[in-house]
């Protein structure tokens, strides 16, 4: 090789680097400055002192934590952790029921005639293109005590009288189902739409009943889908802050809004930062084990993240 | 026979899902033609919500907020956003691997925790140096934090889609690396650019957490005044705004459809 040569190649090299740098640079040093750090700012807050404006302070410390777990001035009381077990106990049944809807629909949808398939995605789409406390706001307006459906639960006997469905944690489970069905629909509808029929009509010629065939042959292969589906839903639903802070009152509290409370009303940054940390916890944690599932069950590289 | 059964069935459930997925819709819209003033009853048809809705300077300011935020906003994280997606394809065959995590980062974060984060950033920033006090300012920078990953995946994924020898073509048809991204370039990948524009313009729309923390008091968004509304007890012009809100959505929907139709 002779030395242009090695020259050449070298100076292709720096221009390769300096062409990274210039494209790849202001997008990255964006999301580090205005992301990265702001919230490794946040997880130092976690373990600072509460000042006398609920502004974090020196020295360190891990108040913030036992708090969080229910430790005050007053010795120890469960609020935060009936909060803690509340947003766990709706992400669940929330996502369960998104399953339970969303596995008939993107069924249903695949075996329409293709000229419709995309209007009807779009159909299920469209509600969760208006912004989220309008559509919340729709639901406080359907379940307000007087309303037909309240008044409907009344004659059941579901509900006191002038109670209303809303506000209580049952409005809340139904505002995160409607909020989360089509990030459910969709990923399921991709499973479904590559679907090899053939297992299926080969396990109904062996006589399965349908629970069976289900099971053997419909649900391995929708499971990419469904694992995509159940991070798109559970995470954000763990999260959640506007649904539970308006259909919710005060009683239905979810962890989102006691870390957000922290930093509004009677504020306790620390406290807040160190609810965010347990929420950055669930959410890695949460994609970590969808991963290794999906891993495991051989539909790993489908998973959107 | 059984098959038809089921087949019925789902047809129901369907129809069942969608008076699910549209009647809290419906009812705002409805409630905004109320004549009285009441959110348990229709008295009329009447339009005097939308009269005093326009009448309204905080909806007003609010609305021009929003559109300012969103135009803005989604103008910085195209170009930025682009030029990542491009970077990305080009060097794609370097571990990139800490890239791709950066880039998931602002979708993976919950809203909550992306919000606060910001919020005491700039507090902080703010005490020290005096800048980036809350207000439009530090809603664009949120906003165009969680707009890049969409533009760059977008405007990457159509890189991917293209025949890798169109480039080495277009090499030998222009040689100043400028007159490739205007010749070339730039009208390949219009559409994944149209298309990343959109997006980010209804996400700055439809985002009402992060802009929630990261605004001032002067800077509230329609979604931001509307909590605000509902907070102090409901009013009825609540009703309108959303209703305008959920026509845009519509309209953007049948535009979709439109394009899509046309495309195929």
């Amino acid at each position: 090789m002779t030395d242009t040569a090695v020259l050449g190649r070298s100076q292709g090299m720096v221009r390769e680097a300096r062409h990274l740098l210039f494209t790849v640079s202001p997008g990255a040093a964006w999301i580090i400055v205005f992301l990265v750090l702001p919230s490794a700012y946040l997880m130092g807050v976690a373990f600072m002192t509460n000042g006398p404006y609920g502004l974090p302070q020196m020295p360190l410390s891990l108040d913030s934590f036992k708090q969080l777990a229910g430790f005050g001035f007053l010795g120890w009381s469960p609020g935060n952790l009936y909060t803690l077990l509340r947003s766990l106990w709706q992400t669940l049944v929330a996502t369960g029921l998104v399953v339970i809807v969303a596995y008939p629909i993107a069924y249903y949808i695949t075996t329409c005639r293709a000229k419709w398939r995309p209007i009807m995605l779009l159909l299920v789409v469209v509600p969760s293109w208006t912004n989220q406390v309008i559509r919340t706001f729709g639901w406080m307006n359907l379940l307000a005590p007087g309303t037909p459906l309240s008044s409907v639960a009344e004659t059941l006997g579901l509900i006191a009288p002038n109670m209303g469905l809303y506000p209580s944690n049952f409005a809340v489970t139904l505002g995160l189902v409607y909020n989360f069905l089509p990030f459910m629909v969709l990923p399921l509808y991709a499973a479904f739409e590559k679907l090899d029929t053939a297992q299926v009509e080969a396990a109904q010629d062996l006589y399965a009943t349908p629970v069976k065939a289900f099971w053997h042959a419909v649900f391995p292969q929708t499971l990419p889908g469904l694992l995509a589906g159940i991070v798109l839903v559970a995470i954000p639903a763990f999260g959640m802050y506007v649904i539970p802070e308006l259909l919710g009152g005060g009683k239905a509290l979810m962890l989102g809004n006691l870390v957000a409370n922290q930093f509004s009303g009677g504020s306790n940054w620390p406290l807040g930062a160190a609810g965010a940390i347990l929420m950055l916890l669930a959410t890695f944690a949460g994609l970590y084990a969808m991963r290794r599932i999906g891993k495991r069950l051989g539909g790993g590289e489908e998973v959107v993240i | 026979m059984r098959k038809r059964t089921l087949k019925r069935g789902l047809t129901a459930f369907w129809w069942l899902t969608l008076v699910f997925l549209y009647l809290p819709l419906a009812v705002v819209v409805l409630f905004s033609f109320n004549a009285a003033n009441s959110a348990a009853s229709m008295t009329g048809l009447s339009l005097r919500w939308y009269h005093q809705l326009f009448a309204n300077d905080q909806i007003m300011s609010a609305f021009g907020n929003t559109l300012v935020l969103a135009l803005t906003s989604s103008l910085i994280a195209l170009v930025i956003g682009c030029l990542i997606g491009y970077g990305m394809y080009r060097h794609r065959h370097r571990k990139l691997g800490w890239l791709i995590v950066l880039i998931y980062l602002p979708i993976v974060l919950p809203d909550i925790v992306f919000g606060i984060s910001e919020m005491a950033f700039f507090v902080k920033i703010h005490e020290l140096t005096g800048l980036l006090g809350p207000g439009l300012g530090t809603m664009i920078i949120a906003h165009v934090t969680f707009q890049i990953p969409f533009v760059a995946l977008i405007v990457y994924s159509r890189f991917v889609g293209l025949d890798p020898s169109l480039f080495e073509a277009a090499k030998d048809l222009y040689a100043s690396p400028l007159k490739r991204v205007v010749h070339f370039m730039l009208p390949t990948i219009k559409p994944a650019l149209i298309s990343a524009f959109f997006l980010s313009f209804t996400l700055s729309v439809d985002d009402f957490v992060i802009s929630f923390f990261t605004s001032g008091p002067e800077s509230a968004t329609l979604p931001i005044y509307i909590w605000g509304a509902i907070k102090k007890g409901v009013s009825p012009e609540i009703n309108a705004i959303a209703t305008l809100m959920i026509a845009a959505v519509a309209l953007a929907a049948l535009a979709s459809l439109v394009v899509n139709r046309r495309k195929a």
